[in-house]
């Protein structure tokens, strides 16, 4: 306020000088921020994923992980678990293994929100670390001594002699084993099920806006043609097309996974090999 | 000249009114808050209680091992018996700082006893190979994790309650009725160094 009043009103330089030191200073501070989450951004926790089985190192052969991630997905429509598998080439964080893994476990939010059953089996290639972390609904059926087992028992000998995919592939049916009794599922992974209710509302969606558009063209067109006859007309037309793009999913393929809002505590085990 | 006074007093009314409803509603945020940071306690406390209750477990089978080293074993009791000490109730989150850092102190402790005996356990090969031991060790490991994310979780909403008593409009009441800030769990350099137990098990096979 003070400012604004001391400032001369008739000084002509006064003002881009003000200006360039306003558009120096959101620079600076743009700067700042960028340095800052350049900063923050030591540890990258990639986005939820749309499958179970996730390599983003590449270094599973295409067809294992496919099955492993149809098995996955199976697996969630009979029992509603959801265990992820994620492969990293290296670890985006400069933190411990658990801390890193407990941040993308709730980033990610495995496990139905009611029963927290969820668990990821974490790789670490460049590291050669690994962990399993629980959510809470799973701690019973996967405690950390059966973590722990998994991880030096069943999967650290394939990943010694060098063998991914027969490594992850023991490793997930280890925890598939452990699991399998614990609850019930609904047969159909919660992604499935939210897709079909998401289809009949935005086909509703769909169809109300449809019928908007054609009263609107129509509406349009009236007033036009009343207003100026020729000109209005071929432009008017345009109203009709109805909205491209907004129908996706339309194939259905089925599968996918879609965080149920689970929670861990840290629970689980990590190894190495 | 009525209908003057009458406005103003109508006015006078509904200011009372948004007057009380903030009240009611800085205080209803409170009371859901500071339950929050009680429950959260509750976990800070299960996680440390699940800690302990395995020492005399681990203590049991590591003494089996032929000449284990006696002072770390000593170390380790001694410790857990010093938490004993530092009675908080597990179902109200402590109000003193004080005491608070006590408690930590008496939990760092164990955490640095117990680190210093698995790290002096790596010499025992026979101890290593032990099923029984190798199952302790993933459940301290497990635990020592639960503890640093429980600490973690509390510290998150312990923020937020001490954000809210501290700001507008909460701070006008959160006096009169008895929200205190709450104390945190201190990131001291033992605490740091000492839940992350973390040995590569796998590296040296016991084989």
């Amino acid at each position: 306020m003070a400012m604004r009043g001391e400032r001369p009103l008739g000084t002509s330089d006064a003002v881009p000088l003000r200006k360039k030191h306003w558009l120096v200073r959101v620079l600076a501070a743009l700067l700042v921020v960028l340095f800052a989450s350049c900063v923050i951004g030591a540890e990258v926790i990639p986005p939820a994923p749309k499958e179970f089985f996730n390599d983003y190192a590449k270094a599973i052969s295409p067809q294992a992980a496919r099955k492993l991630n149809d098995a996955l997905t199976q697996f969630e429509r009979e029992t509603s678990n959801q265990i992820l598998v994620a492969i990293f080439q290296k670890m985006p964080s400069d933190t411990s293994v658990e801390d890193y893994c407990q941040n993308v476990f709730r980033a990610w939010n495995p496990g139905q929100k009611d029963k927290n059953n969820g668990a990821i089996l974490f790789v670490f290639l460049q590291d050669r670390k690994m962990r399993i972390q629980t959510g809470y609904g799973l701690e019973g059926a996967l405690p950390d001594i059966t973590c722990k087992r998994i991880i030096q028992d069943e999967i650290a000998p394939y990943f010694k002699k060098g063998l991914l995919d027969a490594g992850i592939a023991t490793g997930v049916q280890a925890m598939i084993a452990a699991t399998k009794g614990e609850y019930k599922g609904t047969g159909k992974t919660r992604n499935e099920t939210k897709r079909e209710k998401g289809t009949d509302f935005s086909s509703m969606i769909f169809i109300l806006l449809f019928a908007f558009f054609v009263l609107l063209g129509r509406m349009r067109r009236a007033a036009g043609t009343s207003f100026d006859s020729s000109g209005r007309r071929s432009w008017n037309q345009g109203w009709y097309i109805p909205p491209g793009g907004g129908f996706s999913g339309g194939g259905f393929s089925g599968g996918g996974f879609s965080g149920g809002g689970g929670d861990s505590g840290g629970g689980g085990a990590s190894g190495s090999w | 000249m009525l209908k003057i006074i009458l406005s103003i007093l109508g006015v006078i009314c509904v200011a009372a009114a948004f007057l009380v409803m903030s009240v009611i509603g800085s205080y209803n945020g409170l009371v859901g808050l500071s339950q929050g940071v009680d429950a959260k306690w509750a976990q800070v406390q299960t996680v440390y209680q699940r800690r302990a209750d395995l020492i005399p477990n681990l203590v049991a089978t590591v003494s089996g091992a032929a000449n284990f080293e006696k002072s770390t074993l000593t170390n380790v009791t001694e410790a857990r018996a010093s938490v004993g000490r530092v009675q908080l109730d597990p179902n109200k989150a402590p109000s003193d700082a004080a005491q608070l850092a006590q408690y930590q102190a008496a939990q760092g402790q164990i955490s640095s006893a117990l680190s210093r005996l698995l790290v002096v356990s790596e010499n025992y090969p026979d101890l290593k190979s032990n099923t029984n031991f190798r199952d302790l060790q993933a459940q301290i490991e497990g635990t020592e994790n639960r503890i640093s994310v429980a600490r973690q979780d509390f510290n998150n909403v312990v923020q937020t309650y001490n954000t809210k008593v501290k700001t507008f409009p909460a701070v006008l009441i959160a006096g009169l009725m008895g929200f205190a800030p709450k104390p945190y769990f201190q990131a001291d350099a033992g605490s740091q160094a000492a839940p992350k137990v973390n040995f590569d098990f796998g590296k040296t096979p016991a084989n």
